[in-house]
């Protein structure tokens, strides 16, 4: 049995021995360098561009625009509306307009730096709030780009039988990715004039599309490499270098390297949506929650990126993990000329969070409630219905991770006049929302008698490819770990989808088993489980041909209604509960998480020592997200004032592990990647709340926010 | 251009850099040793951290001119006998690894630590990599490592 | 990448000090922490002179009753120096708090003061204890208290052709003596306010109470009305009161009202209010 079991990770050994190759290692003789040429205008219409300087110097080999372009120059994960390379417009700092080829980086940045541009300033539409009522389009189709409803019974009735309303704003800002390791990737043509990318991301076969519609040429003819990927997050989703170096090596017919400095990746890449959240929660004395009306409002930037699916998770999963009979979220996102915003760890769904578990909070005090006892009131659990009006019928651990944490909470006692506990409970979809998004793989054998499983999966450190492993090993019954991965290469696997959504362990893992199951008959059938060995299966079969088992899985949803959202959007959710200890020294503002129970419903733990290091890495996030993380535009420029968390920084964290089993799941697995970030912060916020009676309804609740805050609040207790 | 000797993972190196170059692009660039990484070029956040005579230094803010003469290690220096390194086999065993972008870091930052402080506690171990950012793990897991390590390399002494 | 200059490596002082004199545009580079990173952002100097292998420049030694600090210390030699941490704590636990451990591997407090910035977490330990600068040219030596060479935020009034050699400052023995400062997480962060503070006192009396605060006015500033307001007086709740309130009336007019003060005040008043208390 390998499931539930810390099998070492098989990507681990090249990664202390340091020979692991992320896309920065990448070389190849002869190899050209690109950098990008950006806009230094939020919104303008470019009148001129000069490139003879730059050209002339030594080096240079070619410079590229939009009309170097054989193919289509708009990209987008959901819509198509971002240009690779501006075509008169554009619409954001740092929005691509040339691609430079030089024989040196140097040489590049150089000549990038030698480029006039002459632009006309349009309006900067900076303000979310304020993008519909402006005449300036960002896009034709206006600027709002998407608005979804959850419409559950009546809400207007709702909060009539409440005894009480909470009503709140709350908002968070842009956020960084913030991953080690930058945007990096190398092209070349292959022997066959194909042309290849190896890239930092996370997906393959979505980049290769891209590629194909950029360069006008068949997908067969091209090949995408995901390099070993130093973190992800969300933010190597979208096309990254891989358009531009895909652009160059088909100019230039040389291979081409390119790496964003940090500088730049903090500058251009996709960043979680500034959310704006009025919040009216409806209860009754008991604590049963009666209505909620939430209004969100998103800043996309000027692309759309992952923004609908942020604005419909947002709205989908607005009410927090509770069985809510009156629900009305508006949720809106606009087009602005601040930074695009895209896939980032929960899209979403940890702003709600911050909402949803403070009001919770912030009514049980009201009538003298305990915040556990309401939670576990209102918990939904099987049999409940959503917010979508899904009924849950199995996999529903809320209120075993409740369970699993009572026992600290009821113990909890305050050590000093800082200190303060708070809980925070998510409940997440796994998977895309409402739509197909299937995985697919296959499985062979080889000739030395082992299994060979080829994966699209994208591990970019979470551990898919080991869990995968486990899964597969399981499904066959093999006693040993004989199976050899072949992986992250479009040429040797099939599409799994993107690795978002903590979807890959669901639903590649499924994909694994589908193809297992079909592989396991044909051993059986071949004598394997009677004791012939692989090695003979192989020879034996040599001549006929060997056979490919390919395995497909695309989990059980259904549209939401486009009016409503009512429906299934996912076939199963993560669920969680954190409770954290904080200590806020008075005097300076500064707030110190100190210890934290988590308790995460993953259905079942694949290998747990992977499932803990990604809720010791949610918990990591959501101190940043919570307390020192704010991307400010223009003034974030690199980590010397973005601040992520140190090893200093870190609460204790105990890791909780519930299985309620996942029937669709493989072996009864979920997934806990984005849920473990997803209730941190929320816990944080209320934690603080306990400790000082501040209520902060705005992140980061940084030192100097705080420390405002309780100089407020004591002004305010004075009187 | 001028030559600088230092010593290189035990091994006497002699290579040419430019005046204006950095430790970090010389060790990649140069000289292949990619396990070195690049993550900002303004040393905040330590995946470029090399050993300079066992103290930890970032090699992106250190001109290659100041390697010469050193003891430089890297990663590469901790397997260099043919068999992992104790802490290299911690960080496996105890899940410490994750995209591993910050791992050759950690591992040097932690193995300057033990060649200082055979015995650390808790506390010794964060602010050992507490100059070493990661943003996948939370750090606990890398500490468990480390402190694993710190024991078995004080039996493996004893023996 | 950096901008292109001739990089030349000192072995001894007389050597550096010749370099500095007779080359054109030079620029001193020890440990390179601040220097690297302006020149990442595109300065540029012709040549660049390494001192932090010159060893008239390292260590830390005693001589008639002054301590002296080579300028290439380091400041993680400084936070572990036995003798800084008996005779100079502030110093010491301000040198353990500036950046990383790699940081303070490669920082020397030379580089600190040449850099001048408001934050900087070694300038308050420094003041209270009366620092003062050797500068050293090829032909000339001169002693410049601390507070004298920093003239403005970044800005020193060191001569292009002149160098730090040490910094000698006085033992304080049989103080309460500490350094505490606030930043936007635990570690390897810009000091939002930095306080170095040693008292000495006695059946609830003060008798000498040092005070510099950090990373509040333009540049550190040895609050020295508030260290005379409290010699030998009475140690309680009305002098402490009176104390603080002077020390951010002398702020205010120093720098005028700062949309920062909105915070930094306020904790001020509470980190001053427990150094006094104790």
């Amino acid at each position: 049995m390998f499931i539930g079991q810390d099998i070492t990770r098989v990507d681990a050994l090249d990664k202390v021995l340091g020979t692991a190759a992320f896309a920065h290692d990448l070389r190849k003789d002869g190899m050209l360098f690109a950098r990008v040429v950006r806009s230094s205008r939020p919104h303008a219409v470019i009148k001129r561009i000069d490139v003879s300087a730059a050209r002339a110097l030594d080096g240079v080999v070619k410079i590229l625009s939009h009309e170097d372009i054989p193919g289509e120059n708009l990209f987008g994960a959901i819509r198509k509306d971002q240009p690779f390379l501006a075509a008169g417009r554009v619409r954001c700092k740092g929005e691509a307009i040339l691609v430079v080829v030089a024989a040196t980086e140097e040489v590049a940045q150089r000549a990038s730096d030698l480029v006039r541009i002459e632009y006309e300033d349009l309006e900067n539409i900076s303000d979310p709030f304020l993008s519909i009522q402006s005449p300036v389009l960002i896009h034709d189709g206006g600027n709002l780009l998407s608005h979804r409803k959850v419409i559950k019974g009546d809400a207007a009735k709702g909060f009539e039988a409440s005894d009480l309303i909470v009503e709140n704003t709350y908002s968070t800002t842009w956020i960084d990715h913030a991953y080690m390791e930058t945007e990096a990737g190398l092209g070349y043509l292959d022997d066959r004039g194909r042309v290849v990318v190896a890239s930092s991301t996370q997906n393959i076969h979505y980049k290769m599309k891209e590629i194909s519609r950029l360069l006008a040429i068949a997908p067969e003819e091209i090949r995408v490499i995901q390099a070993t990927t130093g973190g992800g997050f969300g933010g190597k989703l979208d096309v990254t270098v891989e358009g531009y170096l895909a652009l160059a090596v088909w100019h230039t017919k040389r291979p081409v390297f390119m790496r964003y400095t940090r500088e730049e990746s903090l500058l251009v890449q996709t960043k979680r949506h500034p959310l704006y959240i009025v919040y009216k929660t409806g209860a009754r004395k008991d604590g049963s929650l009666t209505a909620v009306e939430v209004n969100i409002v998103g800043d996309t930037g000027p692309y759309n990126s992952y923004g609908e699916t942020v604005c419909l998770r947002a709205a989908v999963h607005a009410t927090g993990p509770y069985e809510v009979p009156n629900v009305l979220v508006n949720s809106r996102v606009y087009y602005t000329n601040n930074p695009v915003a895209g896939a980032m760890r929960g899209f979403g769904v940890p702003q709600l969070a911050l909402a949803h578990e403070s009001q919770l909070d912030e009514i049980a005090e009201k009538i003298g409630m305990d915040p556990l006892d309401i939670r576990m009131k209102n918990a939904l659990k099987r049999g409940s219905l959503t917010a979508t009006s899904q009924v849950l019928n199995h996999s529903a651990g809320l209120l075993e991770t409740l369970k699993a944490v009572e026992p600290f909470w009821r113990e909890r006692r305050k050590e000093g006049p800082g200190s303060g506990f708070g809980l925070g409970c998510m409940y997440y979809g796994i998977g895309n929302t409402g739509i197909s998004n299937p995985s697919s793989c296959y499985l062979t054998l080889t000739p030395e008698g082992r299994v060979e499983m080829h994966s699209g999966v994208c591990d970019i450190g979470q551990g898919s490819d080991t869990a995968l492993l486990q899964i597969l090993c399981d499904a066959l019954g093999m006693e040993e770990m004989g199976i050899d991965l072949v992986r992250g290469d479009t040429d040797t696997s099939y599409d799994a989808g993107s690795t978002s959504a903590s979807r890959q362990t669901y639903i590649s893992g499924m994909a694994v088993c589908d193809a297992a199951q079909k592989l396991k008959k044909y051993l059986k059938e071949q004598g394997y489980y009677e004791g012939k060995s692989l090695k003979d299966i192989y020879r034996a079969a040599a001549d006929s041909g060997i056979p490919i088992f390919d395995g497909h899985f695309d989990p059980p949803t259904t549209a939401p209604d486009p009016e409503t959202s009512q429906g299934a959007p996912y076939a199963t959710y993560g669920f969680a509960t954190h409770m954290t200890e904080v200590d806020v020294d008075e005097v300076t503002g500064v707030c110190k998480a100190v210890r934290v129970h988590a308790a995460h419903d993953v259905g079942r733990a694949i290998n747990v020592s992977n499932v803990r290091g990604q809720i010791y890495g949610g918990v990591a996030m959501g101190v940043g997200l919570a307390l020192m993380e704010e991307f400010i535009p223009g003034k974030s420029e690199s980590f010397d004032n973005y601040y992520l968390p140190t090893s200093m920084d870190m609460p204790e964290v105990e890791a909780i592990i519930v299985e309620d089993r996942e029937p669709t799941g493989p072996f009864g697995a979920k997934g806990v990647g984005e849920p473990a970030l997803i209730p941190q912060a929320a816990a944080i916020v209320n934690a603080i709340y306990d400790a000082t009676g501040v209520r902060m309804r705005r992140l980061p609740c940084d030192i100097e926010r705080l420390k405002l805050a309780l100089e407020k609040n004591q002004e305010e207790n004075k009187r | 251009m001028k030559t600088i000797d230092f010593t290189l993972n035990g091994k006497q190196t002699s290579v040419e850099v430019e005046d204006n170059e950095t430790l970090l692009s010389t060790l990649r660039e140069r000289l292949g040793v990619t396990s070195v990484k690049e993550g900002c070029g303004i040393g905040e956040c330590g995946t470029c951290t090399v050993l300079v005579d066992n103290e930890p230094h970032y090699s992106c803010l250190t001109l290659a001119s100041k390697a010469n003469g050193r003891d430089i290690k890297t990663v590469e220096y901790l397997s260099s006998s043919g068999v992992l390194h104790p802490l290299q086999e911690a960080f496996i065993r105890s899940g410490a690894v994750q995209c591993g972008y910050c791992t050759p870091g950690m591992l040097l930052s932690a193995y300057s630590l033990l060649l200082k402080n055979a015995d650390p506690d808790a506390q010794d171990i964060k602010e050992a990599i507490s100059g070493n950012l990661c943003r996948c793990t939370g750090y606990i897991q890398i500490e468990e490592a480390i402190k694993n390590a710190a024991e078995i390399c004080r039996c493996n002494s004893r023996d | 990448m950096l901008p292109k200059f001739a990089g030349v490596t000192a072995g001894t002082k007389d050597e550096a000090l010749s370099w500095l004199s007779s080359l054109k545009n030079p620029k001193i580079i020890a440990g390179g922490t601040d220097l690297m990173v302006k020149m990442r952002a595109g300065k540029q100097y012709s040549h660049i002179i390494d001192v932090a292998g010159i060893s008239e420049l390292l260590g830390v030694t005693e001589a008639d009753g002054r301590i002296s600090i080579g300028s290439a210390t380091t400041h993680a030699r400084l936070s572990s120096d036995g003798f800084i941490v008996r005779n100079a704590r502030s110093l010491a636990l301000a040198c353990g708090l500036v950046g990383s451990p790699q940081i303070r591997n490669m920082g020397t407090i030379g580089g600190n003061l040449a850099n001048a910035s408001p934050a900087a977490d070694s300038i308050p330990p420094l003041l209270i204890h009366d620092a003062v600068l050797t500068l050293e040219a090829r032909d000339a030596r001169r002693k410049v208290p601390l507070e004298e060479v920093i003239v403005a935020p970044y800005v020193t009034s060191i001569d292009g052709k002149e160098l730090i050699t040490s910094i000698e400052i006085g033992p304080l023995r049989g103080y309460r003596e500490g350094y505490r400062r606030v930043a936007k997480r635990a570690t390897w962060a810009i000091s939002r306010l930095g306080v170095a503070f040693a008292i000495r006192e006695e059946n609830d009396r003060f008798l000498d109470v040092k005070l510099a605060i950090g990373s509040c006015t333009p540049m550190p500033f040895r609050a020295k009305k508030v260290e005379d307001l409290l010699k030998g007086a009475p140690k309680n709740k009305a002098t402490i009161s009176e104390a603080i309130r002077m020390a951010l009336e002398e702020i205010k007019l120093i720098s005028g009202i700062r949309p920062s003060y909105a915070y930094k005040l306020p904790v001020l008043q509470g980190i001053l209010a427990e150094v006094l208390r104790g």
